[in-house]
């Protein structure tokens, strides 16, 4: 099966002020999400990403501190999933929590190298 | 959510929160507060982040390593900004006293000295009650509003109070010492009294149980019992009282979300294991010399837990304790309550004279329960005329729709 990746940005990892029960609340919405792909089979887990870091740009290799983006594009995780075609992997992106608190989601096709799946996604 | 088991992991954000801030406040000093809220709030996100796809093996043990790191970060960022207590220049020092801040040896210690420095005299009630929710509890000023029903900046002004009290200290209250401990004493059982109260009947129309409240309450009553120098006596009757009435509420409210009289409750519905739980308490209690307010609290709300319904109650026992309450304490909502029990112990007309006598009390006046109480009696003796006016005043006072739609079903069911 093709397989997708999902980049998730912003949401409640960039929000201030949660209290611990909306913490906690949040984060059982994600578990239930997440939990189900991962039942179906269709993936083993994601990439929770802390927001520190740093970048290097240019012929010059320039190190600074910390992803530049504005908190809402801030890239905080992503998941490979198996899904038929990119419709459905969108389909199954809805129900995802991180468009609770202003976040966004991003579906990509992963290039396959396999022969089987040669052509790109349906 | 399961009263019984107040350990359950879906307050474990809050729990933590609340040990998080009370163990650090204790390496950090009080007057850095708003830093250890920055550290425990950081660590609580990166839980959230991090856990999202998979929870760690020992989700406490991660938490409290992430907090710990963020910590020594922060303290050695801001070493030369803010006044760090002594002792903690050296980064060697620095580590192991973050390390053993947090250990779990620790862990009670810390909530009682915060606990105990939050419940200073120079602060009211109220406000013990906020800072308690605030850093014990771990709600946010806006989830405390609510739960009190006043405005958010009243919340934040209270907290703002608590923190410049607090900023006087050098340090956390000591809890192994005897004399610090009981002068404060009083107002912490007196704090926690409050917080129960608002999870047993709460302020909010919408939703008038809290049941989490409650269970806040008997989690830190039963806090107290862990310390060295707290009266363990007075904090076992105040957690028996917490208990007893805890294990009632499953059965406060109808289906329909209507408050429900104690002679309709459907007692298979209270919580047995809370019950148990508070004759345990009680027993312990019972040891001491001085029978105190909790005591007798405490001893009145056994009656009506461990009673088969309200005929079958132990009336006798609830009025005499009652009325050395009231030696104790005189209160006009206690007044009212011994006079309903005289009503049960030597029938209506004794419990009639004893409400009419409390007429003239102003805080009554404005109590709705006061004139439902007054109309049960008449609609009891068959004087249903009397009875209406008494309802219509009740549910005119109303404060929630539980309340009012209690009164106005016994209201429409007098039949006149």
């Amino acid at each position: 099966m093709p397989k997708f990746m999902y980049i998730f940005r912003g949401g409640a990892f960039v929000t201030p002020g949660l209290s611990p029960t909306e913490m906690q609340a949040h984060l059982a919405k994600w578990q239930a999400w997440a939990g189900a792909l991962t039942k179906q089979g269709r993936s083993s887990g994601g990439h929770p990403l802390h927001n520190g870091g740093k970048t290097i740009r240019g012929q010059d290799r320039v190190v600074t501190d910390g992803p530049y983006a504005e908190s809402k594009d801030l890239v905080t995780g992503s998941l490979v999933l198996e899904a038929a075609s990119l419709d459905e992997a969108t389909e199954l992106a809805l129900g995802c929590p991180v468009f609770e608190m202003g976040g966004s989601l991003e579906v990509r096709p992963v290039a396959a190298t396999d022969d089987e799946a040669a052509g790109g996604p349906r | 959510m399961d009263l019984a088991d107040y350990r359950s992991v879906e307050d474990f954000f809050r729990r933590e929160s609340g040990h998080l801030v009370a163990a650090l406040t204790r390496v950090f000093g009080p007057s850095n507060l708003t830093l250890v809220e920055d550290v425990v709030q950081d660590a609580l996100m990166a839980a959230m982040q991090a856990w999202r796809f998979e929870p760690p093996r020992d989700p406490k043990a991660w938490l409290l390593q992430t907090a710990k790191n963020r910590a020594i970060d922060v303290l050695r960022r801001e070493r030369r900004l803010v006044s760090l207590p002594a002792g903690l220049d050296a980064d060697v020092e620095l580590a192991g006293t973050v390390a053993s801040a947090l250990s779990p040896t620790e862990e009670t210690a810390s909530q009682l000295a915060m606990m105990f420095s939050i419940c200073d005299d120079g602060l009211g009630q109220e406000t013990h009650v906020t800072l308690i929710l605030r850093w014990l509890c771990g709600l946010s000023p806006h989830e405390i509003a609510g739960a009190f029903l006043v405005a958010t900046q009243t919340i934040d002004r209270r907290l703002h109070r608590g923190r410049a009290r607090l900023a006087e200290l050098r340090r956390l209250r000591d809890v192994d010492d005897a004399d610090e401990m009981r002068t404060r004493e009083p107002s912490v059982h007196q704090a926690l009294y409050l917080l129960f109260s608002e999870g047993y009947h709460g302020s909010d129309p919408t939703h008038p149980l809290r049941p989490a409240l409650c269970t806040d309450a008997i989690r830190l009553a039963e806090l107290l019992l862990a310390g060295r120098a707290t009266d363990h006596v007075q904090a076992h009757a105040l957690a028996a009282l917490f208990c007893f009435n805890a294990a009632r509420l499953p059965a406060r409210l109808d289906d329909a979300g209507v408050f429900l009289p104690l002679s309709d409750q459907d007692r298979t519905r209270w919580d047995r294991s809370l019950i148990d739980r508070g004759v345990i308490h009680l027993a312990q209690a019972s040891t001491g010399e001085r029978l105190g307010r909790w005591h007798l609290e405490a001893g009145i709300a056994c009656e009506h837990a461990i009673a088969p319904s309200v005929k079958e109650t132990n009336w006798d026992r609830i009025v005499d304790h009652y009325d050395q309450l009231l030696l104790l304490n005189p209160s006009p909502v206690l007044a009212l309550n011994r006079a309903l029990a005289v009503a049960e112990l030597r029938g209506l007309e004794a419990g009639r004279a004893a409400l009419v006598a409390l007429a003239n009390d102003e805080k009554l006046a404005g109590y709705p329960f006061f004139w439902a109480a007054r109309a049960d009696i008449e609609r009891r003796a068959h004087r249903p005329a009397e009875a209406r006016p008494l309802y219509e005043r009740a549910v005119s006072l109303s404060r929630s729709r539980a309340e009012r739609e209690a009164y106005q079903r016994r209201l429409d069911r007098l039949g006149v």
